[in-house]
């Protein structure tokens, strides 16, 4: 029999804790079915969701972006501070947040790939820097504190609404996002180059395949993705705070993590990260009808989290041995039948 | 057969020059067109430097090269590729995640805007696969593949590239024997479409059955090429050693040949990596495991040592059975001199003394805390005992030649209350004044009545520190030869396998 690869094993355990999880909220409370909650937890979902599109995109290059919510508090603060300071119409806000987030991805690109600086030490202080801007560009009042405004314009607040039917247009923008990063992982020329990069690096840069062009090109799309989140947030909270988007870097991570993308690399896609992202959601919601603190329901997911990273640890190792004493034994017999 | 005889591929008077020292000198070699041409050496004759001259991966100092006649510069991997080279190797090259259609198109997609086109790249490589009738799915993933299964992937994807030669390193190491049959199928099968492929293997057997040609690499030098008609493996054997060695040096008699047994291993069988291994070493004796890469050999010692887990049969000590964990055997006095110094045998930013006294905690550190006095005189000790150079023991391991490393090892367990050492190739990259220093320490171990239990390839230094070896093949023992009575001759024909077991027994 063929062993049952890593990610089909991972993709059955997500769902299952999925729907195991869903299945037990709507047996223990009254409101979790209801259309107002779903919507809204599908909107609070749509946040780490978009972070975690670009996210998985550089884990499966077998790297890792810790700076994807601080890059979108970035553009956040770009677009309020320009807001606030300038007469700039919404137009150019709007791209000057896009090139804001495209150079952090950039320069994340630029540090890991052409520096050859480990992607986890590298965007845990490019994060600092991103970090460090968005308090630099913080609103402040005469005495200098840091103050939040509210952002008074009609367009910019409607990037918070919803459709007829309740769906929050941030839902939708998640949702159409993944299936198109989706289709580009799985069919596209670059998508391809994307997974051989993170499986086997030298086996794709025999090939022919430029890791640093591979590297900027997966960065660039988290910039994208966290450009993308920080306008639906401030379309949702009509200000920037400075802590914004700060809790999202290691959330995204962990849904990825849930949907079975592989720090080693090569391994994960949208479907699962959109899975590990709603699992997240589900716990959250949840556990709130419980009267369980956040923190509690930290616990809870780290747990999951740790015990899904010693699987993807052992899984291949295990079946690797087995798939060998296997052979080895069939060799003894081979070796006695002549 | 004029046409069959027409050269493909020529190397021409190619020079390679190490730290002064000629890898390759003045080598000619040449291909024919649809040609199996094997190149056979010892390890250190140069096979794997010209390899890499032709790959792309060293460039030449010297000679020239051609292609169909053409002259041609390879200096990188797109060079080779370019002209129509291409490497099955050893450790496998593919991308575990992506589909066999995928891996062999890798770089070459079919695509439109930059979208693969699935249909048109399954057709084509479907039809590839049936052209040479593998078993193979365009849609399995590879990581789910046998290493026979790699290997026709990788087949494919040199003769995907229009690959005109194909060069193959030790292709059946992992195979089982049926895979190897398929191998050998397959290669023919490449022959008879006329792709040249050159052969590199161990097995001499295999060897001299497949090959249309082979040439002789030793010390560098081209020594010989022969046609298959003239092939007599003997002959070739000694054109491998060079020297005719009839009188081996290994004629050290045991002084005590009634000396207590210190260590027994009686039927260890690890599945997967040995068999059926039994064996004794007395105290004061030299016994030393020899065979290729892959024959079990360095995963016996680790087993003994407790590194490794085995399956079946015992370990004794001093007649005791024995069941060894690391920590056990550190107190047992045992010690380990490991393959690869680098990784295993020492911490390079840390100086002799240190790296010396880690072993020796037990002794030196009372509650937690180091006796500071006592940890310099352990390092003062190994230095002198081993005549480390330079004789100061505070400097950085990392910081010492290649033989002093290996002191530094050694220094580690000589200041210990040793009964049994285990020692793993312990002269891989070192030069020839060191080596003959390390042997003078392990024979000054035996003599003290430490039971040696070695690993080592080289044959020389087999028949140079032994007082009773062992040839191993495929995880099993094939042939024990006793102090005197083996040449080199003997324990090569043992080991790439031409004596079978029953021969042997």
């Amino acid at each position: 029999m063929k062993q049952m690869r890593q990610e089909t094993v991972r993709r059955i355990i997500s769902l299952v804790l999925l729907v195991v999880l869903t299945g037990f909220f709507i047996a223990t409370t009254d409101t979790f079915l209801s259309w107002a909650n779903i919507t809204s937890m599908l909107r609070e979902a749509a946040f780490v969701g978009i972070i975690a599109i670009g996210v998985t995109t550089c884990i499966i290059t077998g790297g890792n972006n810790l700076s994807g919510g601080l890059t979108m508090g970035m553009c956040c603060m770009v677009f309020a501070h320009l807001y606030k300071y300038t007469g700039m119409s919404l137009i150019m806000l709007v791209l000057i947040s896009l090139l804001a987030g495209l150079a952090a991805g950039a320069f994340n690109g630029f540090v890991v790939a052409i520096l050859q600086v480990p992607d986890f030490v590298a965007t845990l202080s490019t994060g600092m820097i991103f970090q460090g801007i968005t308090y630099v560009l913080a609103i402040r009042n005469q005495y200098g504190s840091i103050t939040s405004e509210m952002i008074k314009n009609q367009t910019v607040a409607s990037w918070g609404g919803k459709l007829p039917n309740g769906i929050y247009y941030v839902t939708i923008a998640w949702i159409v996002m993944s299936l198109i990063m989706q289709f580009f992982l799985k069919k596209t020329k670059t998508g391809t180059y994307i997974y051989a990069m993170g499986a086997n690096r030298k086996s794709a840069e025999y090939s022919g395949i430029s890791y640093v062009k591979i590297k900027m090109i997966a960065f660039i799309i988290a910039g994208f993705c966290s450009f993308v989140g920080a306008m639906f947030i401030l379309g949702r909270n009509g200000t920037c705070d400075v802590t914004t988007g700060a809790a999202y870097s290691l959330q995204a991570i962990s849904a990825a993590v849930i949907g079975g993308a592989a720090f080693s690399g090569g391994r994960g896609d949208m479907i699962g990260t959109f899975i590990g992202v709603m699992f997240l959601q589900v716990l959250r919601n949840g556990v709130l009808k419980f009267n369980m603190t956040t923190a509690q329901q930290a616990v809870i997911s780290g747990i999951i989290i740790v015990l899904m990273l010693v699987f993807d640890a052992y899984y291949n190792e295990f079946m690797q041995k087995r798939t060998t004493r296997a052979a080895a034994i069939a060799r003894e017999k081979e070796g006695k039948g002549k | 057969m004029s046409e069959k005889n027409e050269l493909l591929f020529e190397m021409k008077n190619i020079e390679k020059i190490f730290a002064h020292v000629h890898a390759l000198d003045h080598v000619n070699f040449d291909v024919r067109k649809g040609e199996v041409h094997a190149l056979l050496g010892e390890n250190g004759a140069g096979k794997s430097t010209l390899i890499k001259i032709l790959t792309g991966v060293y460039s030449k100092d010297g000679g020239q090269i051609f292609m169909n006649g053409e002259e041609i510069e390879i200096n990188s991997r797109e060079d080779a590729s370019e002209a129509g080279i291409a490497v099955i190797f050893q450790e496998l090259s593919l991308v575990p995640t992506l589909t066999v259609y995928q891996n062999i198109l890798l770089g070459k997609e079919i695509s439109k805007f930059g979208i693969v086109s699935d249909k048109a790249e399954k057709a084509q490589i479907q039809e590839l696969i049936d052209r040479y009738g593998f078993p193979l799915k365009t849609t399995d993933v590879v990581e789910t593949l046998s290493v026979a299964q790699k290997q026709m992937v990788e087949i494919l994807k040199a003769l995907a590239t229009d690959s005109r030669l194909i060069i193959m390193d030790e292709p059946t190491a992992s195979l089982s024997s049926r895979e190897s049959e398929l191998l050998y199928k397959i290669i023919n099968q490449l022959r008879d479409r006329g792709v040249s492929i050159i052969y590199i293997s161990h097995r001499l057997e295999e060897v001299f059955n497949l090959s249309d040609r082979i040439t002789i690499l030793r010390d560098g030098k081209n020594v010989g090429v022969i046609e298959k008609e003239d092939i007599v493996p003997s002959e070739v054997v000694k054109m491998m050693i060079g020297k005719e060695l009839s009188e081996s040096t290994a004629s050290r008699e045991l002084s005590t040949s009634d000396a207590e047994t210190a260590l027994e291993v009686r039927n260890l069988t690890h599945i997967g990596y040995y068999n059926d291994v039994s064996f004794e070493v007395k105290k004061g004796e030299v016994l030393v495991l020899t065979g290729l890469v892959g024959s079990g050999r360095t995963e016996v010692v680790r087993s003994i040592y407790g590194a490794d887990p085995y399956d079946s049969g015992e370990i004794l000590l001093n007649g005791q059975v024995y069941k060894p964990t690391v920590k056990r055997s550190v107190a047992n006095g045992f010690g380990l001199i490991p393959e690869d110094r680098r990784t295993q045998g020492f911490s390079p930013l840390l100086s002799v003394t240190k790296n010396v006294s880690l072993t020796s905690y037990d002794k030196i550190a009372k509650g937690g805390f180091v006796n500071a006095k006592d940890e310099d005189d352990l390092g003062e000790k190994a230095v002198h005992l081993t005549d480390l150079r330079p004789a100061n023991p505070n400097v950085q391991v990392g910081d010492l030649s290649g033989g002093n490393q290996q002191k530094a090892v050694l220094g580690k367990w000589l200041t210990r209350d040793l009964k049994v050492i285990l020692i793993d190739e312990p002269t891989v990259g070192i030069d020839i004044g060191a080596k003959d220093e390390i042997y003078n320490i392990i024979e000054e171990l035996a003599s003290q009545g430490v039971a040696v239990l070695m690993v080592s390839s080289d044959i020389a230094e087999v028949l140079r520190v032994a007082h009773r070896i062992i040839v191993m093949r495929e995880g099993r023992i094939i042939k024990e030869f006793n102090h005197g009575v083996a040449t080199q001759e003997d324990i090569l024909l043992t080991s790439s396998g031409f004596v079978s077991e029953e021969e042997a027994a």
